[in-house]
């Protein structure tokens, strides 16, 4: 259900919030053309995501319906929009600080926990195994080089990283 | 020089102001100020007896410079200067100020400290009008001429009208026809009549009725006597001054004698050269030698320099009955001396190609609603016909794409305002024709702001015209279905569609034609962000630059539909003849004069200069010189305050009066408040004073204001001056920085503000003490609450300690 | 001879020794050294910019740092390392304020962005610091009559305004690049749209069926192969394969070539030099196309 013709107090303190923030800054830019919708390979496919709803519904403050859906977590980043759009709305942008501020409420797919738990460790989301260091000798590949865990460990602390939460299976 | 016998004349506004202000103590100290020779106190001194008690001390000789303590001083001031200037003394020795509004009325709950404030700015205007010069009039005949720059709808129209009115008028036009885009357009909403049409010259004496329109070719438009109309032709160069222009224009060769050429369609018959026709957006070909459609004006043959293969072919020379070709026509400049020059240069699309998504460089079917006129148009490459550009084939499917390339930030971020009307015009002209063809168009807003606008709307509708909320990402080509696929969200039912179509119509934005830049320079007028043409004030003078003979017509100055762009013309064509009418420019010299001792090889005053007004010269020792215009010189003030060397003043706002009267308005405090001096700009600053006394806005009386003509003509050593006088606090009211009248002035206000506050910390005084204000008339509430707010800043610091006190 | 930093990211080293190596052996034979630099970490993207994007614009900031420190430019084999850290390259650079910020983060590891390098893909080197023509020089065995379908992927392109690899609508270097092998490049419909990879473990139908269309479209212009650019745009439409036979029972068997490995074959490496065992999707029928 949408609530377009509703416009609360707390809901235009809620598209501040996303312009004040990285990447959000050009929300209010906005004006529902729709270009980014038709650009949109995924909106076509699942109801679910369309970029230009999740514009408006942030434009009108609908804080819970943005952030508690799956939608905003079906962009696949690919920027059609963001290039297309004639109001140069960083449209692919938003919706990482949409996650962004989704993430610090503790609401964001599993996978997010995966990458997050991933980096925090081993500075690399995707694993290195023995295997792995075997299999790429036989290739006649390089060794890999130590990777500066520590160093990316100070750099997300100091940037106030997050680790997304990882739920209950049951959801 | 004559010694200043001063007359004050001090009214009491029907004895109102009287009971707040101490009157006799005001007549003593008055009295007892050197060279006051008269004083007067009554009820009104404006009009009816008091101002001929003025004219009659003027008449008699016993004062020759006059003070007037009023109220609503904006209008009493320009009577009482007519009237004493009729009585034989220059209207400039005059000066007016405001005991009510700028002092009764605000502080009528503190009349002791009232009247302290009113002996303070009766003693400021006896000094100032003590320094008072005369100022006398330049005046010098201005030709009865005009040039009007570009011959479409409006430049057509202004040329007929200021032509009616008995001016020369010389109408250029860069193609080799006139019309314009307007001609292009076929046909025009809101009336869906012929576009090219305009109202007749009252010269035409077969017409002399009051409702007669007609198309351009028989208008008659090319037989006023007084209307030398130059196709072809572009400006290259202007020289001189308002009222008196050199202007150099050169025409290119039509290869075709105009007085020869019967139209007699036999050159065209055997030329043997085609090109593409860009007039009919190359949809055919046309000859070498041709004219546009048959009713162009003028009606005389034109060849295409790139086409033709002149001495190599010349059937046309020999089958012209008439001898009217002349392969050997050079390029020719000719000179015209002119009053006032009109642009009517209008607008053009957008070149599309840009919007690369929409493939309108290398999709033949995607095409811009300007081409599809020429198709919808009769006289057009299909006589009618609707086709796909591709094959010829009928378009049956149409899709308009609205804001292409307008709203877009990538490209032009305005609305152009007239593309809604625009299609839902063709969209209709094309169902109406073929009420099979399905027609949609994909919009982001529809604007139908205009009167039977949303008619238009309506009608469309009724057409079954469909309407889809939307701007598409893409336009492809499938080629199986041999379609265009237009690729867009119904935002409203949040489906998506892929729209199939014969035909694609780009609403494109429209855009200054190519060489606005280069007029613009030729002309020395400024061009707005968007490449228009920039008015001088968008409100009320929408036809004025900031030369003040030249005026601008139609779409030079943005993107206008028919009904606005024939009001556009006759303003401009008014505003002219009202700067010609009289034969002669006449202008006060109360301008800016250059000290040549100081000036010297700067650069700044011509360049912060908002009229091109000042110019650098060439002296003997290989030094510039600024040269101030006086016809051009506005009085602002705006060079003096740049000017870091001092050498600008400006006549009757000089240096020394100007401390005159601050020293006088700082010398009578009468309050235990710490003294601030507002330094007040004559247009919204002061305004903005009047309005707080005029609503009775009440602010302590230790605030003094001085006129100046713009905040801009505050020198920062001004600022420190008044602070040496005795100010505890300064305030500078200016303009707001994009209403401000002479453009730049309150931003450079501002901007010296700033540098002050710096040099005011290195002589350790607190740079809050100073505090630059913007605001309007309507703003009084906000200069009392700045006088308030400065007034308790000031007394919450302390008292000022100027470096040497001890 | 010039050299430049390699930036392999997470994915490649793990999962894609094929394009690793192919990238090696052709830069090397096309005389640029690569050097293995250090401390490199993940270059932070989207999924990583989806949690923080101010830990991540920093991170590839600070990775950055790294190859300044050395005086390298850095060449990126996947889209996704190239677009993090060409993308904050480009913002720092222009930025000052953004760069003030990050470099205030930066100074608790004891770096500093100085914006002295360029970010590179893969496909910029060849064409900008080898130049077409020498690689057509190099070419021994000429792809001729192969008919590859060039997959850009999206963030080897967007956004344009930072990346400006090429232009966004209608680019053409790897269009060049395919030409200059010898072999035809294909248009196809959405040949710019998403592979859809990104979306993998978020919602893996939606995932699924733009990899499907992609590969509708190239069989229907008639690919005898696809080309990439990215370990992601890769397994999408490799592994993408099995995964749309198993769920439409349509059967493309379209090989997945990344550009490095078409070029290598081209540049006479042997097959059996590349990890093409690694392909899902065998490419055989591009050996036999070209033997």
């Amino acid at each position: 259900m949408l609530h377009h013709n509703v416009k609360k107090a707390e809901a235009i303190s809620f598209s501040e919030e996303v312009t004040c923030r990285h990447g959000g800054e050009t929300l209010t830019a906005c004006y529902q053309c729709g270009t980014c919708a038709s650009s949109c390979p995924v909106a076509r496919l699942d109801s679910r995501f369309n970029p230009r709803e999740i514009l408006k519904l942030a434009l009108l403050g609908e804080k819970d319906e943005v952030l508690s859906g799956d939608a905003i977590w079906l962009c696949t980043s690919c920027f059609n929009c963001q290039e297309r759009c004639p109001q140069n709305v960083e449209i692919a942008e938003l919706i990482f600080a949409l996650r962004n501020i989704a993430i610090e409420a503790g609401n964001s797919p599993n996978i997010y926990a995966d990458f997050g738990g991933a980096l925090i460790a081993d500075g690399r989301i995707v694993a290195i195994s023995k295997f792995v260091e075997k299999k790429r000798e036989e290739f006649g590949l390089p060794p890999l080089k130590p990777v500066g865990v520590e160093d990316l460990n100070k750099i997300l602390e100091a940037t106030g990283f997050t680790k997304p939460e990882q739920k209950e299976a049951s959801k | 020089m004559e010694q200043p016998k001063v007359g004050v004349f001090l009214s009491d506004c029907g004895k109102q102001l009287s009971e707040i202000l101490d009157f006799d103590a005001l007549t003593n100290f008055v009295k007892g100020v050197p060279n006051v020779a008269l004083i007067a106190r009554g009820s009104e001194f404006w009009r009816g007896k008091g101002l001929q008690t003025i004219v009659d001390a003027v008449k008699t000789g016993k004062i020759n410079r006059v003070v007037v303590a009023e109220s609503i001083t904006k209008v009493s001031d320009v009577n009482i200067a007519q009237a004493v200037e009729d009585a034989g003394l220059n209207s400039y020795l005059v000066e007016v100020l405001d005991i009510k509004d700028h002092c009764a009325w605000p502080h009528r709950n503190a009349p002791k400290e009232a009247t302290e404030k009113a002996k303070a700015m009766l003693l400021s205007a006896i000094e100032r009008a003590k320094l008072l010069e005369p100022i006398e009039k330049l005046e010098f005949p201005a030709l009865k001429s005009a040039l009007v720059i570009g011959g479409g709808i409006g430049g057509m129209q202004t040329a007929v009208d200021l032509a009616d009115l008995g001016f020369e008028v010389n109408l250029i036009e860069k193609q080799p026809f006139l019309g314009g885009l307007a001609a292009r357009a076929g046909r025009f909403f809101p009336t869906d009549d012929c576009a090219i049409c305009i109202q007749p010259p009252s010269s035409d004496v077969k017409t002399i009725t009051h409702t007669s329109r007609k198309c351009v070719y028989r208008s008659g438009l090319s037989e006023i006597p007084n209307l030398n109309i130059l196709t072809n032709a572009s400006v290259v160069a202007v020289e001189g001054v308002p009222g008196n222009y050199k202007v150099t224009i050169e025409k290119k060769p039509r290869y075709v004698d105009a007085d020869k050429c019967v139209a007699c369609d036999k050159c065209v018959s055997v030329c043997p050269v085609e090109a593409p026709d860009e007039y009919n957006a190359n949809l055919t070909n046309r000859k070498a030698i041709y004219i546009n459609v048959p009713s162009v004006y003028p009606q005389i043959y034109t060849i295409d320099e790139d086409a033709c293969k002149f001495k190599d072919c010349a059937k046309c020379v020999s089958a012209c009955p008439t001898n009217a070709i002349d392969l050997d026509q050079k390029p020719e400049q000719v000179t015209y001396n002119v009053g006032s020059i009109i642009v009517a240069t209008g607008f053009k699309e957008f070149d599309a190609s840009a919007i690369k998504e929409y493939h309108y460089d290398n999709y033949p079917d995607v095409i811009t609603n300007l081409e599809l006129a020429r198709m919808i148009d009769s006289f057009g490459p299909t006589g009618g016909a609707i086709v796909r550009p591709s094959d010829g084939k009928p378009a049956k499917k149409i899709v308009f794409v609205q804001c292409a390339g307008s709203r877009d930030r990538r490209y032009n971020p305005y609305c152009s305002g007239i593309c809604c009307m625009i299609s839902l015009k063709n969209a209709s002209l094309i169902k109406e024709a073929n009420p099979d063809a399905e027609v949609s168009i994909c919009y982001i807003d529809i604007r139908t702001t205009g009167r039977e606008h949303e008619y238009y709307y309506e009608r469309a509708r009724d057409m079954g015209i469909k309407f889809i909320k939307g701007r598409p990402t893409e336009i492809y080509a499938d080629e199986e279905k041999g379609k265009l696929i237009v690729d867009v969200e119904d935002a409203l039912l949040k489906r998506f569609l892929d729209l199939e179509a014969d035909l694609v119509v780009l609403a494109t934005a429209m855009v200054p034609p190519e060489g606005t830049a280069e007029l613009a320079e030729i002309l020395d007028i400024d061009l707005e962000a968007d490449g228009f043409f920039k008015e001088y004030n968008a409100k009320l003078r929408p036809t004025e630059t900031k030369q003040k003979g030249i005026f601008l017509c139609g779409g030079a100055t943005f993107p206008k539909d028919a009904p606005t762009t024939s009001l556009h013309a006759h303003s401009a064509a008014l505003k002219a003849a009202k700067f010609l009418n009289s034969g002669k420019i006449v202008k006060d010299l109360r301008t800016a004069i250059i000290n040549d001792e100081y000036c010297g090889d700067c650069e700044f005053c011509p360049v912060m200069c908002p009229f091109g007004a000042i110019t650098l010269e060439p002296t003997t020792e290989n030094h510039f010189v600024a040269r101030v215009n006086d016809l051009l010189c506005e009085g602002c003030g705006v060079c003096v305050g740049t000017c870091p060397l001092n050498a600008i003043e400006l006549k009757n706002s000089t240096p020394n009066q100007m401390a005159a009267q601050i020293d006088a308005l700082l010398s009578v405090n009468g309050t235990s408040k710490p003294l601030v001096l507002a330094i007040c700009c004559q247009e919204c600053g002061h305004t903005a004073v009047d309005s707080s006394g005029m609503a009775k806005m009440e602010y302590p009386a230790n605030v003094r204001i001085i006129k100046v003509p713009c905040a801009g003509i505050v020198r920062v050593n001004q600022i420190l001056e008044a602070f040496k006088a005795g100010a505890q606090g300064v305030m500078i009211v200016g303009c707001k920085t994009d209403g401000c009248h002479y453009e730049v002035g309150s931003e450079k206000a501002e901007n010296k503000a700033d540098s002050a506050k710096v040099l005011l910390k290195e002589y350790g005084i607190e740079p809050e003490r100073l505090e630059m204000f913007k605001m309007v008339y309507i703003e009084g509430a906000q200069f009392a609450e700045a006088a308030q707010m400065m007034t308790e800043r000031v007394a919450k610091l302390g008292t000022l300690k100027l470096m040497g006190d001890s | 001879m010039k050299r430049f930093a390699i930036f392999l990211g997470c994915t490649i080293p793990a999962r894609q020794p094929n394009y690793e190596l192919s990238a090696r052996k052709t830069l090397e034979k096309l005389d640029v050294e690569l050097v293995d630099l250090d401390n490199f970490t993940c270059c932070c993207p989207a999924p990583i910019q989806s949690i923080n994007l101010e830990s991540s614009q920093a991170i590839a900031a600070y990775n950055i740092c790294l190859a300044e420190e050395a005086g390298l430019d850095i060449v990126a084999l996947c889209n996704g390392c190239f677009e993090s850290l060409a993308m904050a390259n480009a913002a720092l650079k222009k930025d000052k304020k953004l760069k003030a910020e990050i470099n205030k983060v930066l100074a608790k590891v004891g770096k500093e962005f100085q914006g002295t390098i360029e970010v590179k893909h893969f496909l910029q080197v060849l064409i900008e610091d080898i130049g077409l023509k020498k690689i057509q020089e190099k070419v021994t065995k000429p792809l001729s009559s192969l008919k590859v379908a060039p997959f850009y992927g999206c963030h080897s392109l967007r956004p344009s305004k930072l990346l400006q690899l090429d232009d966004p609508e209608r680019p053409q270097i790897f269009e060049n690049l395919i030409e200059s092998l010898g072999a035809e490049p294909l248009e196809y419909r959405n040949k710019l749209k998403c592979c859809g990879g990104l979306l993998k473990g978020i919602s893996d139908d939606t995932a699924l069926e733009l990899a499907r269309e992609k590969l509708a479209n190239t069989n229907k212009a008639g690919a005898d192969c696809i080309s990439t650019l990215c370990p992601f745009c890769f397994v999408a439409l490799d592994i993408g394969q099995i995964q749309v036979k198993g769920k439409f029972q349509e059967i493309y068997d379209m090989p997945i070539l990344h550009y490095s490995e078409l070029l290598a074959l081209a540049l006479g490496v042997a097959p059996e030099e590349l990890a093409l065992r690694s392909h899902k999707i065998k490419a055989d029928k591009v050996l036999e196309k070209i033997a």
